[in-house]
């Protein structure tokens, strides 16, 4: 029987082993049962406990009417004892199974969400960079922290709700027999109170919908506020967006009272129907006895039934609200989980060298091996286009699509904007796989990366981009995060970038705890940290954009110096368009609109008028001004 | 260049540096479960074993978030108590509103199955043609309808308590929030900030909301139920309480535990929730570096530690109900055989034992409440002190009341430690020209930041001062600061509200026409114009977006209307994006004119530019000079510029 942490190697197996196999996508109802699906012995057998656990509550009513009828009634005392016996008995399995079908439920229910989490981890690293392509990262975030939870809540609900079925189903055998027409009541009255109370359901969900918007714009100013907490208490404003807070609060305290009266509302009416329902059953019931149709006991029954019928109307109330979330998260679900990554490893794949020269035909630029090449562009983005094709990633051209727009559209108006998206979603999926399926247009040592392992590539070219991230963790995890290199190979890295002082900034040396994504570093500690990274991960080809855009000019002296020396004999790429990288540079290439215009020493290019306008602001103004 | 030597910097190297190949699993081998094979008996023990170990996790967990190593302070559970005392307290008429009205409901509730046992027991006595039995069940409907109207008002009542009292606490959070010092909130990373007002203010809102009417609602049900089973009958009443009493052990148990096992358990989603945000926002990363894998783990990681949480609550739970499944069922049994051997001894009536056994059942239902609400009654404090710990950071200043005379600031003797025993700054003097602009290099770490900070009068220097125009920059008002020397960082955070809001910043009281003249000096008037509601457009994360140009002039504009003698720019040029540079070159020179710039370059063109230029290495000053005078010095600034032009 499976238990919980699931097994997952869904997507991405993390060995050679292949993975496991997706899961269906093709409809939020299909995903739903595949879900289901994967622990269907182990919900059938929760399904059982329940329905054992829920057994005093369905046959102690009984069991008390007889006792009265047999026992206290009819003054037999061995029958007295042989029913209270039974009832015990019958108390003692609920109470086994309460147990048992609770450890069952929680196992059910964390299968799914740790599966579904499983499930959100490997899918992202197996799409790498294309997924943020696609999916706006909140979304993606959204299906591990709250939709998850819901596949699991689904688990519980559906096996409590076969149980509570198999209850009713009991109970409704019972009065049957007892008497038809009271019997009757008992089973219309569960779906006539459930119907009652669904027409105030509607005003009650959208004042609660209101009441969560409101908030989370809340939870959003409060967030907004402590994000710039830093520039109220430096500049000031703290009486206007305090002031602003109070008053958001208070229409969220409104939207919460709203919301809070619709479901006094809910509960008076069900406290009403339930309770009107109690009395024309015991007053039916009443009568029936007096004709002699029932005994007190069997009506005591009536009574004891007439309580216990609130349960299972409630979870099956619960069961469609449940069910209806659960299929809202599985459509968010799908939208990760369909999406394929657009690589096709070729048949023969060919064995790069990180060696040999790297040519880009889209720019024309030829990167000799074992140099440092600084590519220079009067735009940030086309030297950044270019890292990004030397290295095989997709270029940064498109806008993540949501999957849904604007909440407050709704009808059909909602669906033609969805559908609108699931266009958009497919067309970028489309120029994804035509972009990965053709010649990249970069070859290393006369071959295209496409004939090439896409891993392959990942370890001849690395491309340290300005968006490289830091992990919670280690400094040693960070410098280090593969756990390869010794302690002075560590150091070494720490010093090419000049990150001593990081080091030297937390008391517990490598062991220091850095926050997630290097919070708590300044910006240029956290680059000179990556720099570090990627200095010891010490790849054949390095690719390094705007490698010291947040240091001050002391230490990116030192860095540049550093760098060169310690790649000489490899090769590496800078972009920038620092002179204290430029005069390092064994060659320079300058780009204009994205294609290589000039190359040559650092020296030599400043001759020209186009490569000074780019390089030498400074000289330039120094020029101007004499 | 004599940068501090690297060997010093990592001297503890060697002892800090770990071999990895060592490290413990994330979820020691003594949590798993014993392997097939092996008896009931020592399964059953290993249970325990395991039991008490997660218990121990749990309790090191809470603790540590009782007493963080990092971030801001956590208080007691005795200030969350005064906290929400004086928060009930203020509200003494609805809170008596609140209780009459639930006692009402409950009590009407409790009237029901009394009046269904006096039918019971007319059908019996009467047998055939019972009397009065209409009028007994149309009692009924009037007390049901009865019933249903206080419900419905004691609902209301909550709601209204509820919530009033959560907008009180939330605000009154905010509120402590936008007090903290500025030293503070300079220096410290908002992380733990952030969490305590999502996460903390949740989990506190929802105990506020919901817990506290509801533990209220489900205590005067039990208390009343009490009360009528015993009026209904002594001789059944007693003994089935008795019962009930048996599990009262085993709930105080729970009750101590089940908060830090709950606490353990967030604790752990919120790590989950971490680490997955990491490898979904730096999934280039992941691919890059080959850390898939690695990630993987990690996530998995998380997972088993946080499903060993889950088992310890698991546990918890069927502890507790093992002892709630018997005591909340064994009094049907019990009901039974005391009210037969009364009923043989004409006691009690058969109308009594229908009543006590309808009360037994529905007794279960609001005991089971008030455990779950005090559960999560105490997760919700243990968030509540995170909360108010917030108030407990002591204030970093106690505003004097002299005023600067003049405009003059100067440093004397500055020194500075983030950690005692590390001085940064080692005793710097500057005297600023009015009106000049000092750009400030040197390399990282060497004190540059600090420097700026204490100019501006963020942080208290350990020795000397910083003084304008006479008095110290810590002693002045905060208000009167701000419109003295404002430090200016890369950060242009535009936040939700409108461009008003968003400019008028050091001076709230402005006027339209100054907020105009602020955004036309930075060129920003035009667009904001074109928005569509002008200045009471409504900006920042989720509404209208501005390009990074535009936010960077908000943030001019911000300085504008401070209008303070003297700037301090860390970072100056990431102030400025060099995308944006070109346009925004214009604005910022409007908002330097006439003032004193201390600028904290990192760009030597910034530097070369400036009337002077203080070169900071290792805490202190050592060169200072225009631009010339440092090439004919020929020190570190002329070789760091030969650098930069050959």
């Amino acid at each position: 029987m499976q238990d919980f942490p699931p097994r997952t190697a869904t997507f991405f197996s993390g060995t050679d082993a292949a993975p496991d196999p997706d899961p269906d996508t093709r409809t939020p109802a299909a995903f739903l049962r595949w879900v289901l699906g994967r622990q269907k012995a182990l919900i059938a057998l929760s399904s059982l406990c329940y329905a054992l656990w829920f057994l005093p509550m369905t046959l102690g009513p009984w069991i008390f009417g007889r006792a009265v009828d047999d026992g206290i009634v009819g003054g037999s005392t061995p029958a007295l004892l042989g029913w209270a016996a039974l009832l015990l008995g019958v108390v003692a399995i609920g109470a086994v199974f309460g147990i048992v079908s609770h450890t069952l439920v929680v196992r059910t229910w964390l299968i799914g969400l740790y599966g579904a989490l499983e499930m959100v981890t490997r899918k992202v690293v197996q799409m790498g960079h294309v997924l943020p392509r696609r999916s706006p990262t909140g979304e993606v975030l959204s299906v591990a922290s709250s939709d998850s939870d819901e596949f699991g809540a689904l688990t519980e609900i559906l096996a409590r709700t076969v149980g509570q079925l198999v209850s009713y189903l009991t109970v409704a055998a019972i009065v049957l027999t007892m008497s038809w027409q009271l019997g009757l009541l008992t089973l219309v009255a569960a779906p006539v109170l459930v119907g009652a109370a669904l027409p105030l359901l509607r005003p009650l969900h959208r004042r609660q919908q209101l009441e969560r918007s409101r908030t989370s714009d809340l939870t959003s100013l409060a967030t907004d506020i402590v994000a710039g907490l830093r520039i109220l208490r430096g500049i000031g404003g703290e009486q206007t967006f305090g002031a602003n807070y109070d008053r958001q609060s208070q229409s969220a305290k409104e939207a919460g009272v709203a919301a809070g009266i619709w479901q006094a509302v809910v509960e008076a009416v069900g406290v009403l129907l339930s309770g009107i329902f109690l009395v024309t059953l015991v007053w039916l019931g009443a009568r029936q006895v007096e004709a002699g149709a029932l005994t007190v006991g069997q009506l005591i029954t009536f009574l004891g039934y007439g309580l216990f019928m609130v349960g299972p109307i409630r979870t099956f109330f619960e069961f469609a609200q449940k069910g209806v979330r659960s299929m809202v998260s599985a459509r968010k679900a799908i939208a990760i989980f369909e999406q394929r990554p657009p690589w096709r490893d070729p048949a023969e794949p060919v064995a790069l060298d990180g060696t040999a020269e790297l040519h880009d035909a889209a720019s024309g630029l030829t990167v000799r091996p074992g140099i440092l090449t600084v590519v220079v562009s009067a735009v940030p983005e086309q030297s950044s286009a270019l890292a990004d094709r030397l290295g095989r990633y997709l270029p940064a051209d498109t806008e993540p699509v949501p999957l849904d727009g604007d909440v407050d559209v709704r009808g059909r108006a909602a669906r033609r904007a969805r559908a609108e998206k699931a266009r958009e979603r497919a067309r970028i999926a489309a120029l994804d796989e035509e972009r990965a399926g053709r010649d990249w247009g970069v070859t290393l040592g006369g071959i295209d990366l496409a004939r090439a392992d896409l891993a392959d590539v990942r370890r001849q070219v690395l491309v340290s981009d300005t968006g490289s991230q830091l992990f919670a963790g280690t400094l040693q995890d960070a410098v280090d995060p593969h756990g390869r290199l010794s302690r002075e190979q560590a150091e070494h890295a720490l010093r090419v970038a000049n990150a001593e002082d990081v080091y030297d900034a937390l008391p517990e040396g490598w062991q220091g705890q850095l926050d997630e994504r290097g919070r708590g570093l300044s910006g240029g500690q956290r680059q000179r940290v990556v720099l570090a990274r990627a200095i010891a991960a010490d790849p054949p080809v390095l690719v390094l954009v705007e490698p010291t855009s947040a240091v001050d000019a002391h230490t990116e002296a030192r860095i540049a110096e550093r760098v060169t020396q310690t790649r000489r004999g490899r090769t590496t790429v800078v972009t920038t368009v620092s002179p204290l990288w430029l005069h390092h540079a064994d060659h320079v290439v300058l780009l204009h609109d994205g294609t290589v215009v000039a190359e040559g020493r650092h020296a030599d290019l400043l001759e020209t008028d186009d490569y000074r306008r780019v390089v030498a602001r400074a000289l330039d103004e120094e020029e101007v001004s004499r | 260049m004599s940068a501090p030597s690297s060997h010093d910097l990592l001297a503890t190297s060697a002892a800090t540096w770990r071999d990895r190949t060592e490290d413990p699993p994330a979820v020691p081998p003594e949590l798993r479960p014993p392997p097939a094979g092996v008896g009931a008996r020592e399964r059953n023990r290993a249970l325990w074993r395991r039991h008490a170990l997660r218990r121990q996790r749990a309790e090191d967990v809470y603790a540590a978030s009782r007493n963080p190593a990092r971030g801001w302070p956590v208080s007691g559970n005795r200030a969350v108590l005064a906290f929400f005392g004086d928060l009930v307290r203020s509200r003494k008429r609805s809170f008596a509103v609140l209780v009459a009205l639930n006692a009402l409901a409950a009590g009407s509730a409790l009237v029901v199955p009394r009046l269904l046992g006096e039918l019971v027991n007319r059908v019996e006595s009467q047998g055939s043609g019972v009397e009065g039995l209409d009028a007994l069940a149309l009692t009924v409907v009037g007390v049901v309808l009865l019933q249903a109207l206080f419900t419905f008002g004691a609902q209301r009542t909550s709601t209204h308590f509820g919530q009033d009292l959560l907008a009180s606490a939330r605000e009154y959070i905010v509120g402590t929030i936008l007090r903290l010092p500025v030293g503070r909130v300079e220096g410290a990373s908002t992380g733990d900030l952030v969490t305590r007002v999502t996460r903390d203010v949740g989990t506190m809102a929802r105990s506020v909301q919901w817990g506290v009417p509801r533990l209220l609602i489900s205590l005067l049900t039990v208390l009343l139920s009490v009360v009528a089973m015993l009026l209904n009958s002594l001789v059944l009443a007693v003994p089935a309480l008795l019962v009930f009493a048996l599990c009262t052990p085993a709930v105080r148990t729970y009750l101590q535990r089940a908060p830090k096992a709950y606490i353990t358990e967030g604790a752990t989603y919120s790590r989950i929730n971490t680490t997955l945000t990491e490898t979904v926002e730096g999934a280039r990363t992941v691919e890059a570096l080959g850390l898939s894998a690695a990630r993987v783990r990690a996530g998995s990681d998380d997972i088993e530690v946080s499903a060993q949480a889950e088992r310890y609550g698991m546990t918890l739970r069927n502890v507790l109900f093992t002892a709630l499944n018997g005591a909340f069922q064994v009094p049907q049994v019990v009901t039974l055989l005391v009210g037969a051997y009364a009923y043989s001894r004409g006691w009690v009536d058969l109308g009594q034992i229908t009543a006590a056994m309808l009360y037994v059942v529905a007794l279960s239902e609001p005991l089971d409440a008030v455990i779950g609400e005090v559960d999560r009654l105490q997760v919700g404090a243990a968030s509540t002190s995170r909360l108010l710990g917030i108030a407990e950071v002591p204030p970093d200043r106690e505003p004097g009341d002299r005023l600067p005379d003049g405009v003059e600031l100067v440093g004397e003797d500055l020194r500075f430690a983030y950690r005692e025993g590390h001085d940064v700054l080692h005793g710097v003097d500057l005297h600023l020209r009015t009106g000049e602009r000092l750009a400030v290099v040197g390399p990282s770490g060497s004190g540059k930041s600090t420097l700026g900070r204490l100019l501006a009068g963020i942080n208290r220097p350990r020795t000397g001062s910083a003084r304008v125009g006479g008095v110290d920059l810590v002693d002045l008002p905060l208000e009167v600061l701000r419109t003295e020397v404002a430090l200016v960082t890369q950060e242009h955070h535009v936040f939700i509200g409108t461009v008003r809001d968003n400019v008028v910043l050091a001076r709230e009281d402005s006027s339209d026409d100054a907020v105009r003249e602020a955004l036309r000096a930075v060129g920003a008037l035009a667009w904001v114009e074109r928005l569509p509601e002008g200045l009471d457009t409504t900006i920042g994360s989720g509404r209208n977006a501005l390009t990074p140009a535009q936010a960077q002039q908000v943030a001019l504009a911000r300085l504008i209307i401070a209008d303070p003698h003297t700037l301090v720019l860390d970072e100056a040029t990431s102030l400025i994006d060099p995308r944006t540079a070109r346009t925004l070159e214009g604005s910022m020179n409007s908002l330097l004119e006439g003032r004193t710039v201390v600028a904290i370059a990192h760009r030597l063109h910034t530097a070369h530019d400036a009337d002077r230029i203080a070169v900071v290495m290792d805490g202190l000053v050592v060169e200072l000079g225009s631009h010339d005078e440092l090439l004919e010095l020929d020190g570190e600034y002329a070789a760091l510029w030969r650098a930069w032009t050959s």
